[in-house]
């Protein structure tokens, strides 16, 4: 397949990673995409096999290799993914920071609120830097959702956040998220709840307006169907 | 309030100030309400010419005043005779008022230097604008600007020229900012500039091209949708132009051109971000370059610079059909991303724009190729999506430093390949 398309695919795996993942401190960007073959499946859609590197989404460090199915389907628009990955980061280390981000939340009696982060010119103020970490994570969900082999998204920015005080043992922001649409370059607003629990599966809920006034929207929470373990059945060849 | 009286009877001819001089800020502690009749009291007095920030209120919140130097003796002496707690808040507030002008003075009406420039953030149309001048003024003999048309919105587009003389020499092209929001390309784009300014006679290269080419440097390719993104739309990417029967506004000024013109990767809806506009060349920021690139005739390499996503694009963005001399263009688009790299590791993928990208039609490159400018290219500067538009004002130098090295690379082989 072309680089572009593999690229493409292999950025939708890692959106459903970093959403099922569920870790702002863990998330992954796209390194390079070393492998990648597409199978046509008659009647279904397209399979791409991919392996590629990934870096740290913040400090762009080597974090891991994967390998990848991403399967777009002609009948429902969410491709399916099968992802596997090695991760070189040091997982405690990014457990602690999920906690402590997460206790920090926890702790606050009055609720975090911002607006456009990263800023004009790029800045993320550093105490709200996990926030807008969290809502990649949840963006991740509604990117992976709405791509197919010819959609594909970023997320540009946090216009705003405002964080809900929850009696129980969640944290609970409400976002507003512009997505970059590919190749359309539409910017498309998104109204994000997110629900985090460290370890647990992210709880999203979305709704999305495009410029063309037409809507989407979503739930997750984090039992839909993919994988990011386990044992892949695909032969060696593939890849 | 006898007491009172003979104080301001005092300072009854106390002349009125046209300065701060000598004021002070104080901040009153009010114990109970008593006090704070008190102070009211003090307020009453309209000779004390006393300036409230904070207006007595409740016990215990910090009332703020702003005290004439005349009327300081006075005003202490009450609050100390009533027993009433204050501290100095500010010293001196013409100290203050003094610091604040210079610094206003210092960003807005003492002129820039091309050393006081800061390279590192990102700026306005207005301070581009001056910047220009700056260069120009630094070296008439190197730099001169021309207008080469105007915007929908009327605002004048210059471009840079850098030349050591002759007529017409065959020149390059390198534009940034055709997309406005894309921010790092005009940041990128005035950098560029002050390193042809700096190297000419420095850098044995740069000045052996200068000596046998002309540079023409388009640093804001798109001033109405630039303004726009300062001041109510920061992701706005097209131009501002207008059209009866729709309320959206702008067109894509990398669909406008006329190649593949209507095709397959542009859009017909006027509130599309990739419309391509009624007709080639509609726009003027478009029809300007159209034109000047026409008259000139003698343009042999033609770089426009866009981000995000680190590529390197050649034609073509339009069709399948490989471009005649994609081979050439694949091999030099190897060597600029190459020397690209050495910098800092930053990788980019390059190839043709169908492949790498998308289709794309009415691009700029693809009508620049087909009038015959062989090496016509496109970057998309970084990053690769973190960002985005958004890039940190602090990668403005490293991605500039960069891409240099890639743009020198074609400026060399177009120096060493006339045709």
């Amino acid at each position: 397949p072309e680089r572009s398309r593999a690229g493409q695919a292999a950025r939708v795996a890692l959106h459903y990673l970093n959403y099922r993942q569920g870790s702002p401190s863990a998330l992954r960007a796209l390194g390079q995409v070393r492998k990648a073959t597409l199978k046509a499946i008659p009647g279904i859609g397209h399979k791409y096999y991919l392996q590629f590197t990934t870096e740290d989404y913040k400090s762009s460090q080597d974090v891991g290799t994967c390998l990848a199915t991403v399967l777009y389907l002609k009948r429902k628009p969410r491709p399916a993914v099968n992802i596997n990955c090695t991760y070189t980061k040091d997982q405690k280390q990014t457990r602690e920071d999920d906690y402590s981000f997460y206790k920090k939340m926890r702790q606050q009696t009055k609720s975090i609120i911002g607006n456009e982060i990263p800023d004009n010119d790029g800045n993320i103020e550093p105490d709200l830097e996990p926030v807008w970490a969290l809502a990649v994570a949840g963006s991740s969900y509604i990117m992976w959702e709405k791509s197919t082999e010819n959609l594909g998204y970023f997320m540009a920015q946090v216009k705003n956040v405002k964080q809900w005080i929850t009696k129980d043992d969640s944290t609970d922001f409400d976002y507003t998220v512009i997505l970059h649409e590919i190749p359309t370059q539409e910017m498309i607003s998104c109204h994000l709840r997110v629900i985090w629990i460290p370890g647990h599966p992210l709880k999203v809920k979305y709704f999305c307006l495009s410029e063309n006034q037409s809507s989407e929207s979503g739930e997750g929470s984090g039992i839909e169907s993919g994988s990011t373990t386990g044992i892949f059945n695909e032969k060696e060849a593939n890849f | 309030m006898r007491g009172l009286l003979v104080f301001a009877a005092l300072l009854a001819t106390a002349a009125s100030r046209e300065t701060f001089v000598g004021n002070q800020v104080l901040r009153i502690v009010a114990a109970d309400e008593a006090d704070v009749e008190k102070v009211k009291e003090l307020e009453e007095l309209q000779d004390l010419q006393l300036d409230f920030w904070q207006e007595p209120g409740s016990p215990e919140v910090p009332i703020d005043v702003r005290v004439p130097f005349a009327s300081l003796q006075a005003v202490k002496a009450f609050l100390e005779f009533n027993r009433i707690r204050y501290s100095i808040l500010i010293d001196d507030v013409q100290m203050l008022v003094d610091e604040e002008a210079t610094q206003m003075i210092r960003h807005h009406f003492m002129p820039q230097t091309l050393e006081t420039f800061n390279y590192a953030s990102y700026h306005t149309l207005e301070e581009i604008y001056e910047f220009m001048d700056l260069l120009v003024e630094a070296n008439p003999n190197l730099v001169s600007k021309i207008q080469i048309g105007n915007t929908y919105e009327g605002r004048p587009i210059y471009v840079l020229k850098f030349s050591t003389g002759g007529t017409k020499r065959p020149a390059i092209w390198l534009d940034t900012g055709i997309h406005s929001r894309e921010w790092i390309t005009q940041a990128s784009g005035v950098l560029f500039a002050k390193k042809i300014l700096d190297g000419y006679g420095q850098d044995p290269s740069l000045t052996s091209i200068l000596d046998k080419l002309d540079i023409f440097l388009e640093i804001v390719t798109n001033p109405d949708g630039f303004a726009f993104t300062h001041t109510k739309n920061r992701m706005w990417r097209k131009t501002r132009s207008v059209r009866a029967g729709s309320s959206c506004i702008g067109v894509d000024p990398n669909r406008n051109w006329d190649a593949g013109f209507g095709g397959a990767g542009s859009s017909s809806n006027p509130c599309s971000e990739t419309y391509r506009g009624p007709f080639a060349h509609s726009e003027s920021e478009v029809k300007a370059i159209v034109d000047f690139v026409k008259s000139h005739g003698n343009i042999k390499a033609f770089i426009s610079i866009h981000s995000y996503t680190q590529l390197l694009l050649y034609p073509y963005g339009y069709t399948r059909t490989q471009a005649a001399d994609h081979q050439e263009l694949d091999q030099i688009a190897k060597a600029a991303v190459t020397a690209l790299s050495s910098l800092y590791g930053t990788s980019y993928r390059y190839g043709s724009i169908i492949t790498a990208i998308y289709q794309a039609s009415g691009g700029t490159i693809d009508w620049t190729y087909n009038q015959g400018i062989k090496y016509s290219f496109t970057f998309e500067l970084r990053d690769t999506g973190r960002y985005g538009f958004l890039l940190p004002a602090n990668q403005i130098i490293p991605t500039a430093e960069e891409t240099w090295l890639a743009l020198m690379t074609i400026m060399e082989y177009t120096r060493d390949h006339p045709y």
